[in-house]
């Protein structure tokens, strides 16, 4: 415990330490939101789309600002921070407790920017139920976090795993927006498009969509999954 | 001319090295292009070029957008990262007796061929759904756009850590090139024109759609890059202490 407690201290200290990032935790998610909200509007009221463009634009964009914010810290974090952790678990630090560290920041990185966001969102909107929107982008967050710490792992550098999560993120966006009606099934097995529609359905019905909720879930498992064994390829044996 | 031609060579066997990102180049700007001509439904939609009212697949219409956003969007994140990483040894370049403007060269010249492949394989993938009116103006409008974006990359690479450099550029061309230059957009918002693929993506649209292209988006595009690309240069030159 007393590792684990540390290394997230360490980690969250690091990150506090980067004026950078601070700024784009709080500006960032304002600026995205007012953007998409503005782009959108200029669209006509497409058929696709549940709710009028202005208002889909803004929770398209807190669903990125915060999911795509975790992403690239996640995709940082262990990217930028390879050796100075391979040289901890050769000195007896677990690998599976780092693991662990990066994961609670991460989750602490969603939580702050889902709470930017829903306030930028909150500007605009009458949101129906806060706790509840709070929560799913949240769980946006911490699901591009995974996904980051997925591909860093994978990737060996920056330049590799910043295209790989952009142009993921970028399709992501673009497919779960509702902008377009897509025809096919693929459309629905990308990793916002279930906290999409249940972030549409807090902010306007205030109600819970407990099918896509579930679905959101099993997407956080397999990305969970995803993250335990390619850390585990990667060298983690658990030491 | 040798210097140069010395170090974009060594930048260039730099990239060849990775085979991860030359993989990435190919990949990723087809799954972009191509996904989407392959998921939006076959809907004829109605909108306006240059003045000219059109109509077309909406697949076409989205693979045709998706196109200069993509190499724009490449070209931006190489730019954040290829300048970045570069900075520190070509500050050493210029102490070891290189002339500033030689380094400044091969690493430009570096990103404007990633700029001209990024184009060439979103615009040959995007002809797989839609082929453009006028194809050789379509490869021009989407080569300014990556250019315009790489500049802009190397900007952010100099001014901003990478991680909010990678934020700004992800954001910032999906932003610009899909919503704020959309043709669907019935009544675009003033500040569009700000965009910096304005004039690339209006200069595209036109390619692809229109019976003819005017030049001023051209004109206004080269006037963007010279002006998004000194920028970038004079900040390169502060960077590496020339």
């Amino acid at each position: 415990v007393s590792a684990f407690a540390t290394g997230t201290r360490l980690r969250l200290v690091e990150l506090g330490r980067q004026p950078t990032t601070l700024a784009l935790l709080v500006a960032l998610p304002i600026v995205v939101v007012e953007t998409y909200g503005v782009a959108m509007a200029s669209f006509p009221q497409l058929p696709s789309l549940g709710v009028d463009p202005a208002t889909a634009g803004r929770l398209s964009g807190a669903l990125f600002a915060t999911a795509f914010l975790s992403g690239v810290v996640g995709l940082f974090q262990v990217i930028s921070a390879r050796e100075g952790d391979d040289r901890l678990v050769l000195c007896g630090y677990p690998r599976w407790t780092l693991l662990a560290t990066r994961l609670v920041t991460t989750v602490a990185v969603a939580g702050v920017a889902a709470a930017v966001s829903l306030g930028a969102v909150w500007w605009r909107l009458d949101v129906a139920a806060p706790v509840l929107a709070f929560g799913v982008l949240w769980l946006a967050g911490l699901l591009y976090g995974l996904l980051g710490v997925a591909v860093g792992t994978v990737l060996p550098r920056e330049l590799e795993g910043s295209l790989v999560l952009v142009f993921v993120a970028d399709l992501d966006n673009a497919l779960s927006s509702g902008l377009f009606d897509a025809t096919a099934d693929l459309a629905t097995w990308v990793p916002m498009y279930h906290p999409h529609a249940l972030l549409e359905a807090a902010v306007v019905d205030g109600t819970l969509a407990t099918g896509h909720l579930e679905a959101a879930a099993v997407v956080a498992a397999v990305l969970f999954a995803a993250v335990l064994a390619v850390t585990r390829l990667a060298g983690g044996d658990g030491a | 001319v040798s210097r140069v031609a010395t170090a974009f060579r060594l930048g260039v066997r730099e990239y060849r090295r990775t085979p991860v990102l030359v993989a990435l180049l190919a990949v990723l700007p087809a799954y972009a292009v191509g996904v989407f001509g392959y998921v939006v439904p076959d809907d004829t939609v109605a909108f306006t070029v240059g003045g000219e009212a059109v109509q077309a697949g909406l697949p076409a219409v989205v693979s045709l957008l998706l196109t200069p956003m993509t190499a724009g969007l490449f070209a931006g994140i190489a730019g954040l990262f290829l300048m970045g990483s570069a900075t520190d040894a070509d500050a050493r370049l210029v102490v070891a007796g290189y002339r500033p403007h030689e380094v400044v060269l091969a690493r430009l010249g570096l990103l404007a061929a990633v700029s001209v492949l990024v184009s060439l394989v979103a615009t040959g993938v995007a002809a797989l759904t839609a082929v453009p009116e006028h194809p050789a103006w379509f490869l021009l409008a989407t080569v300014l756009t990556a250019l315009v974006y790489a500049a802009v990359g190397v900007l952010l690479a100099l001014l901003v850590s990478r991680l909010a450099g990678v934020y700004v550029v992800m954001f910032g061309s999906l932003v610009d090139g899909f919503l704020l230059q959309n043709p669907l957009a019935t009544d675009a918002p003033a500040v569009a024109a700000l965009g910096p693929s304005h004039h690339p993506v209006a200069l595209a649209m036109e390619a692809a759609f229109g019976s003819s292209v005017s030049l001023a988006p051209l004109a206004w595009s080269l006037v963007v890059l010279a002006v998004v690309a000194a920028a970038a240069v004079a900040a390169f030159y502060r960077a590496t202490g020339a």
